[in-house]
C-alpha cells in the first residue's frame, strides 16, 4: 500500500508541533537554575530526537537513518548516570 | 481483506504519532512553566513515555504497511520498536538517578514539602554513625 500521499501533507504538521517542543527545551536547558534541570531537559531532547529521526524516516524515505535513534537513547542514559554520580560521589567513575 | 486490514493498521499507526505530538508539547510546556525541579520531573516523564515511545511504536505500525519504503520497511519497524523499548527501560531509571542524586547532594531544595522519609532515614543513620 503507497502511502506517500497521506505522510506528505500529515508529517509536516507533525514536525511543527515538535519543533515548538524542541524550542521550549532549549529555552530549559539554557535557562536551567541547576545542573540536574538542565540535564532533565537534555534528555527530553534526545528522547524527542530519537523520534523525529523516525519520522525523517518515514517522510525521506531512507531507512537507514532509524539506527541512529538506538545511538541517540543509550547516550541519554549515560549522561543521567554519569551526572547522577558525580552528583552523589563526587567522582565520575570509570 | 488484507487491504482493509493495512488501511487500519496505518490509522492507528497515525494516532499514535498525533497523541505522541500532544503529549510531547504539552511535556515540554510543563517543564518551562512548573516551578521547581521536583515538580518538572513529572512534565519530563509526559515527554519521554507519551512523547517518545508512543510515537515510535506508531512509527513502527505506519512503516510496516507503506510499501514505499521497499524491503527496508522491516527495518524501521524493527529500529522503531527497538528503541521504544530501549526508551521505556531507560528513562524511568535515569529520571530515578537524577532525582536521587539530587536529592542526596541537595543541588535543589525541596521546597513544597510536607514529609521527605528519605532525609529523615539519611539522619539517623548518621546519628547512628556518630554514637559508635
Amino acid at each position: 500500500m503507497d502511502t506517500t500521499y497521506v505522510l506528505d501533507i500529515y508529517l509536516p504538521v507533525v514536525f511543527a508541533v515538535f519543533l515548538a517542543a524542541f524550542t521550549l527545551y532549549i529555552i530549559r536547558i539554557v535557562k536551567g537554575p541547576s545542573v540536574v534541570d538542565m540535564a532533565l531537559a537534555v534528555d527530553c531532547l534526545a528522547f524527542d530526537l530519537a523520534v523525529f529521526i523516525g519520522l525523517l524516516t518515514l517522510y525521506f524515505r531512507t531507512p537507514f537513518l532509524i539506527i541512529g535513534a538506538i545511538a541517540l537513547a543509550l547516550w541519554a542514559y549515560i549522561l543521567d548516570i554519569y551526572i547522577a554520580k558525580y552528583f552523589v560521589r563526587r567522582e565520575v567513575g570509570e | 481483506m488484507f487491504e482493509v486490514i493495512e488501511w487500519f493498521v496505518f490509522i492507528i499507526g497515525l494516532i499514535l504519532i498525533t497523541i505522541g505530538a500532544i503529549c510531547d508539547l504539552a511535556g515540554a510546556l510543563g517543564l518551562v512553566r512548573f516551578p521547581n525541579f521536583f515538580v518538572r520531573l513529572h512534565a519530563a516523564t509526559v515527554g519521554t513515555i507519551g512523547g517518545a515511545v508512543i510515537p515510535l511504536f506508531g512509527i513502527a505500525l505506519v512503516s510496516a504497511v507503506s510499501s514505499q519504503l521497499g524491503p527496508f520497511r522491516w527495518t524501521v519497524a524493527g529500529g522503531a520498536v527497538i528503541a521504544a523499548f530501549l526508551i521505556m527501560i531507560v528513562a524511568p531509571a535515569g529520571s530515578h538517578a537524577l532525582a536521587y542524586a539530587a536529592h542526596k547532594a541537595k543541588v535543589v531544595p525541596v521546597e513544597p514539602k510536607v514529609c521527605d522519609l528519605l532525609e529523615e532515614h539519611e539522619k539517623r543513620k548518621a546519628k547512628e554513625a556518630e554514637k559508635k
